[in-house]
């Protein structure tokens, strides 16, 4: 599939430079800057620890950077709260799913549309016809969406319910829900079979084209990232150590090391923490 | 009668106080323990205005209302009192959500047990507070509330005595009235996008916040809308009593509610309805136990008419239809021994009660003694039996056939993709 060449002359759509955060003397991530151009997929990889998911964190304002900032098109978002963040336009899918799992498979992603509307309490009490127009607007987008990805059949089911792989997507679709301009996407072929992974590697490209979307990836699965992402940054220890195109960093001496380090790096990470 | 009016007065009453508690311990899954001071908040408030202001217009604190409010009324629908009743009730209602909104405030930060211990403490401090109010102004003393400053008035609320000799607003009408407005209000909101964003800050309050949920917002909105009706189940309480004491809205109250909602199911307008009327009925009915096989033998076959409704509907999602297959799926649903787990515990319980009741009559054994043992004996079974309550997050309807996940806006139209 052909993706759309990032126009490298405008302003990037995510500015992060030097943001950093330390939990007591563990220093999680330090100077961490990246510059995603609109309509990029780009992909985040380290090794396990290495604090890909605390940047995921920082970015959405889970965690409050202690240095650095973070401009999205123009708007600074550090110090901002997670959902003035997801307002913003930037959301994110969780590494451990985070679904609402007694709620159903329709309400889950009318949460997210919940965004992109009005709700005076009164409007909602009263049933005023602009309430019932938005509510059966967002009823109808919830259903296309899902639809789109196949899901329009269990709608109604509790989202605990679903198979593990449904359960993968429906986080994908919540968090398209809230019309962002960027996406998150934590670990998504996490427990998938190479067939679901192929799949979901598709889909990624899909979504980007059809949604007009910037990704941000963090991913495990080397194949994956490697096929579908046009740049990688990889992190080691908190630290940015290659941002290139896949090529480069799978031929960056340090890369390699922090990877096939393995065993005796991760031993000697334990006995410095 | 006037005892059966009583019960029925005291279920409304509670009705409003877990559907209203709903919002914040089912919807939010915060856990507050303060309903009880939120209602003192109201009671009070609603009981200094009805009080104070029939002496202030009318120079006497008598009964000054229509029909709607004595069922014996002198032809008028509605009269002074009554209007100035309805006034201290919205008022309550704001007070105590004033209130809702103060310790909401600190709710943002806390969660669990750390909440239930905030809002106890406000409990606690409401009852003390009004503890130490001064004496109430006699009824007999019109001149001297007349000369009183308003905001004097307002410490005048009977301390330890509690506030007495109030007159008697609210019947039947006005507390069914309140309690359907709740009931509209909650399931309104439940089944809103407001409603969704409550229940998924339960859920998962970080998925919450990242797909756009103020959580702060709304975990607030929750507190002020549920200490509202509580105020308003409070002026309600005090006008129906005639008197109101801060004794009797600590803690304890709290738990009674609090229990109510559990048994109900968290989040379940339907099932706190339904553990409201039980739970006030439960105790009345112990004092003299009725025999229970009538309607233990109704509830039976209320049960196989709505299998046999199950297996019907069943039958209509079906491929093909006709007689032989009809028979066909009643067959294998009859070997479903499952299905039939719920009727036999109906029965072995109506056959269990009715054993017991038996013997203690023939024992000459007091019931009414052992009636709060006996109270708190089935909450513990209800509790090992059915942890979830009565219904668990959903509604009553969730479960009729061919009704499930309920949404606002009808059935699924599309279902290709």
């Amino acid at each position: 599939m052909t993706a759309p060449a990032p126009n490298s002359s405008a302003a990037p759509l995510l500015d992060v430079s030097g943001i950093a955060i330390s939990f007591g003397g563990l220093k999680a991530v330090q100077n961490f800057s990246l510059q995603l151009p609109r309509g990029s997929l780009q992909g985040l990889i380290g090794p396990n620890g290495a604090g890909k998911t605390t940047v995921f964190n920082l970015l959405t304002g889970v965690y409050q950077p202690q240095a650095g900032s973070i401009t999205l098109d123009g708007q600074a978002l550090r110090g901002l709260k997670p959902h003035q963040i997801a307002a913003a336009g930037l959301s994110r899918t969780f590494q451990n799913i985070r679904l609402f799992g007694d709620l159903s498979v329709l309400d889950n992603v009318r949460v997210a549309c919940h965004l992109r509307g009005s709700h005076s309490l009164a409007g909602t009490l009263l049933r005023t016809p602009r309430y019932v127009g938005q509510e059966r607007a967002m009823t109808e987008r919830a259903r296309e969406l899902l639809a789109l990805f196949s899901l329009a059949d269990r709608q109604d089911e509790h989202a605990c319910n679903l198979p593990y792989g449904d359960q993968r997507r429906l986080e994908i679709v919540r968090a398209i829900a809230t019309e962002p301009k960027i996406l998150l996407l934590d670990e998504p072929a996490a427990g998938m079979n190479p067939q679901e992974k192929k799949a979901l590697a598709d889909l990624i490209r899909t979504i980007r084209d059809r949604f007009g979307l910037t990704i941000l990836l963090i991913e495990h699965d080397m194949g994956l990232v490697m096929e579908i992402c046009e740049r990688i940054t990889v992190l080691d220890y908190g630290i940015i150590i290659k941002n290139g195109t896949p090529r480069e960093v799978q031929t960056c001496p340090d890369v390699i090391a922090a990877y096939l380090g393995g065993a005796s790096e991760m031993k000697g990470t334990e006995t410095r923490r | 009668m006037g005892g059966f009016a009583t019960v029925l007065l005291v279920i409304g009453i509670n009705i409003v106080l877990a559907v209203s508690l709903t919002v914040v311990n089912g919807f939010t899954g915060q856990f507050s323990m303060g309903h009880g001071g939120f209602m003192a908040v109201g009671g009070y408030v609603a009981a200094m205005i009805v009080y104070y202001g029939s002496l202030r217009l009318w120079g006497s604190a008598n009964f000054a209302g229509g029909f709607l409010s004595s069922a014996s009324g002198d032809g008028a629908w509605l009269a002074g009192g009554d209007v100035l009743f309805v006034v201290a009730c919205l008022a309550a209602g704001l007070a105590a959500a004033g209130a809702g909104y103060l310790v909401g405030l600190p709710s943002l930060r806390l969660k669990g047990d750390y909440l239930a211990i905030v809002t106890l403490g406000f409990g606690e401090i409401v009852r003390v507070v009004l503890q130490g109010t001064a004496p109430q102004i006699a009824r007999s003393k019109a001149d001297v509330v007349r000369e009183t400053p308003v905001w004097k008035l307002a410490t005048h609320l009977g301390g330890a005595q509690g506030f007495n000799l109030l007159p008697t607003y609210a019947t039947l009408f006005w507390i069914y009235f309140a309690a359907v407005l709740t009931l509209i209000v909650v399931y309104r909101l439940k089944m809103s996008s407001s409603g969704r964003a409550f229940l998924s800050i339960r859920e998962d309050e970080i998925a919450s916040q990242a797909m756009g949920v103020n959580v702060t917002k709304y975990k607030v909105r929750a507190f002020v809308l549920s200490s509202f009706f509580a105020g308003v189940a409070g002026g309600l309480y005090a006008m129906y009593l005639g008197a109101i004491n801060a004794t009797d809205l600590g803690f304890q109250r709290s738990f009674e509610v609090i229990i109510m909602v559990v048994l109900g199911g968290m989040g379940s307008i339907s099932g706190a309805t339904l553990a409201a009327i039980l739970l006030s009925i439960l105790p009345e009915v112990l004092r003299a136990p009725p025999p229970v096989w009538p309607a233990g033998l109704a509830l039976l076959v209320v049960m196989v008419i709505i299998q046999k409704v199950g297996i019907s509907f069943g039958l209509t999602r079906g491929p093909a239809d006709g007689i032989v297959l009809n028979i066909a799926i009643s067959m294998r649903s009859l070997r479903r021994s499952w299905k039939f787990k719920p009727l036999v515990i109906v029965a072995g319980v109506t056959m269990a009660l009715e054993t017991a009741r038996l013997v203690c009559l023939q024992q000459q054994i007091d019931i009414a003694q052992y009636r709060m043992v006996l109270y708190a004996l089935m909450l513990i079974i209800m509790m090992i039996v059915r942890p979830e309550g009565l219904f668990g997050v959903r509604e009553f309807w969730d479960y009729l056939p061919r009704r499930r996940a309920h949404s606002p806006s009808g059935p699924v139209a599309e279902a290709s993709a």
